[in-house]
């Protein structure tokens, strides 16, 4: 658990001093009357602070086991492709449009992340893009790119 | 107006075809939510708020809380049939409710917990009547500095009551904070931390951020570990508890309810620890403590009433203050204020059709509930048995929907699966996402508060002393911070449930 919440802790370190050196570009203002940044910089010091105490807990705290096995693995693979399809996804959502952009996604999620059948995956990718488009272009008037297919 | 021609008032409100439609599809959107694992009622209901705008205010909030006590009761069908809590409040129902359906008792299991829930949701409706006009009344002499105090009160519950390090949920609040100050500064208007961006300058948005955090997170969470259904192949037959069930119920409901309800006017608690709170109450007061976790009605009965309770006391300090005591109640403000209305000491007097219209429709909702509950048990089972690997394309599709829908702007889809990738490592690392959705949807009026109250005295944090309602406010932080001997019997109490049960 050490070198986990040792590294975690160093993240949160190093953005609280970022904001730190962010908030010091802000008006700090007098404390009669606080400018914009006396708020920030009051949160990002205390937030360093906080970080960095977690940092000496983490130090302080005794060698963790060693873990991760291959399921752990196989399982966040599975967690990084998902979270990169929808990235993907969210890019050329406008230049490609909806249908065409849903209907891959969701062909990637069926035949990469859970290896479906070709004919249950293109099939499932198919009515279901078809069917979201439908309900929420059609039906409730949600304005969704139509990109490449806008004729 | 004396509390009944108002209450009449609320139910002259809540009957219009537009407002009872509105509580129909929040609840019954609640329990399908509350069956399905991997989307809770904070995502729910923060995808719904871009919905909210083409309603009424009335109706919104109508909506909005029916989701969340809609998601309660469907939240406990799932611990009992499949031992896997659909929502974090009905992880208690499981250890005995589970149980019951093994020996064929699903049924009442089931029938208790909904009868639990209405009893609970209609003594906690009475609790708001009663308690929020007097303290609307204190409310109303409340200025920045008691603002303050009390928000600071309320950050220090919510770190302290978090599972886990109080450290790390410290730092979780002034993170959220610290994010909450991207945009115009509330008071000169002047940009903060938008790099020259016009996205920015609005800050970031709370939907995608609470969709991340609580809805693409836990789709990623259940897919890393892969989520087994199996549903209890039995026949559910006879949902009524027999007059023993009821006889053994009684007590544990009533103490849940009351219980419930006033721990969750509390800031930070939410439903989830009454619930715990309440199942162990009932195990020490048991004769037979050690026949809990074997499918004690008992132990259904409790908590199922807590969780609703709660939800009811959360309502309080809402309705009263405007401070959001916890995350659902956060998303609740922001509909709130997405019509323009500020809850608070004045809502009572200037929307009185808000506050009574929303009250009169718990009632209401509580009775659809039932209705839906009970004899439709059948279909929400089946829902159970639709395969995860085809739920979450769905629920991570209507994610990203939800968020295009409301902005129009890509850029919100990706701070959305930002903050999916961070809740799931935070989840990961062990912090808590809570807190930081609560300071930051706080976090302006926390600002405000102080800045204004600097204002105030020219400068003098003396003003925080002086007044004796902020002096109490802050005594009492102090007395939370310094006391955990308080805490720790409470701990105690929690500890001896046993939670790998759960699992």
């Amino acid at each position: 658990m050490r070198r986990r919440d040792l590294g975690a802790a160093a993240v949160l370190l190093a953005f609280g001093l970022f904001a730190l050196t962010q908030a010091r570009g802000l008006r700090f203002g007098t404390v009669v009357a606080p400018g914009p940044g006396f708020f920030p910089l009051c949160l990002a010091a205390a937030f360093s602070l906080v970080s960095l105490g977690l940092l000496v807990r983490a130090l302080r705290m005794p060698a963790g086991e060693a873990r991760a096995s291959s399921a752990d693995a196989a399982g966040r693979a599975k967690v990084v492709g998902t979270l990169g399809g929808l990235m993907v996804y969210a890019l050329v959502l406008e230049p490609v449009g909806f249908l065409l952009a849903t209907f891959a996604l969701l062909l990637f999620f069926f035949t990469a992340l859970q290896r479906q059948r070709w004919f249950v995956a293109l099939g499932g990718s198919l009515v279901t893009s078809v069917a979201t488009y439908l309900v929420f272009k059609v039906w409730l008037g949600v304005n969704l790119p139509a990109g490449l297919l806008s004729f | 107006m004396d509390l009944f021609t108002s209450l009449a008032y609320g139910f002259s409100v809540t009957l219009a075809p537009a407002n009872l439609f509105a509580c129909f599809v929040g609840v019954f959107v609640g329990t399908l939510i509350g069956v399905l694992p991997g989307i809770g009622p904070v995502a729910t209901m923060s995808l719904l708020l871009p919905v909210t705008y083409a309603l009424s205010p009335t109706a919104s909030i109508i909506m909005m809380a029916g989701v969340y006590y809609g998601a309660m009761y469907g939240g406990s069908t799932t611990s009992i049939l499949v031992n896997i809590p659909g929502e974090a409040a009905s992880v208690v129902t499981c250890l005995d409710g589970y149980q019951m359906a093994r020996q064929g008792r699903a049924g009442p299991a089931l029938g208790m917990a909904a009868f639990g829930s209405f009893i609970a949701g209609t003594l906690s409706v009475l609790g708001i009547m009663l308690l929020a006009p007097p303290l609307t009344k204190a409310a109303l002499r409340f200025g920045p500095p008691e603002i303050f105090a009390l928000l600071l009160l309320g950050f220090t519950m919510v770190t302290y009551l978090t599972a886990g390090s109080k450290l790390k949920a410290v730092a979780m609040a002034l993170l959220g904070m610290l994010l909450g100050t991207i945009g115009l500064d509330p008071i000169t208007a002047s940009p903060r931390f938008t790099y020259g961006t016009l996205t920015l300058a609005d800050g970031l948005g709370l939907v995608p951020i609470i969709m991340g955090l609580f809805g693409i997170s836990e789709v990623l969470l259940n897919i890393e570990k892969g989520v087994e259904q199996e549903v209890f192949e039995t026949r559910i037959k006879g949902l009524l508890p027999t007059r023993d069930d009821w006889k053994r119920s009684a007590a544990p409901m009533a103490r849940g309810s009351v219980l419930g309800f006033l721990l969750g006017i509390l800031p930070g608690i939410g439903a989830i620890i009454p619930t715990f709170i309440s199942y162990a109450l009932e195990r020490r007061l048991s004769k037979t403590p050690e026949r809990f976790g074997t499918g004690m009605i008992e132990g259904v009965a409790a908590p199922e009433a807590a969780n609703n309770a709660a939800t009811g006391g959360a309502m309080i300090p809402l309705l009263t203050l405007g401070i959001a005591p916890n995350v659902v109640m956060a998303v609740l403000l922001s509909a709130f204020l997405i019509h323009g209305v500020q809850p608070g000491p004045l809502l009572i007097r200037e929307h009185p059709e808000i506050f009574w219209g929303v009250v009169a429709s718990m009632y209401i909702g509580n009775v659809m509930l039932l209705i839906l509950n009970l004899p439709l048990i059948g279909l929400w089972v089946q829902l159970l048995r639709v395969p995860y690997g085809i739920l979450f394309p769905l629920i991570l599709l209507f994610c990203v929907i939800g968020v295009y829908s409301e902005s129009g702007n890509v850029w919100d889809i990706v701070v959305m699966l930002g903050f999916g990738g961070l809740g799931y490592l935070m989840r990961k690392f062990e912090f808590e996402p809570a807190p930081m959705v609560l300071a930051f949807v706080l976090g302006r009026m926390t600002e405000e508060s102080i800045r204004q109250s600097l204002l105030i005295s020219r400068g003098s944090f003396e003003i925080l002393l002086t007044r004796p309602i902020a002096t109490t406010f802050l005594a009492i932080t102090l007395a939370v911070m310094v006391a955990p001997l308080v805490v720790s019997p409470v701990r105690r109490m929690l500890r001896t449930v046993p939670l790998e049960e759960a699992d």
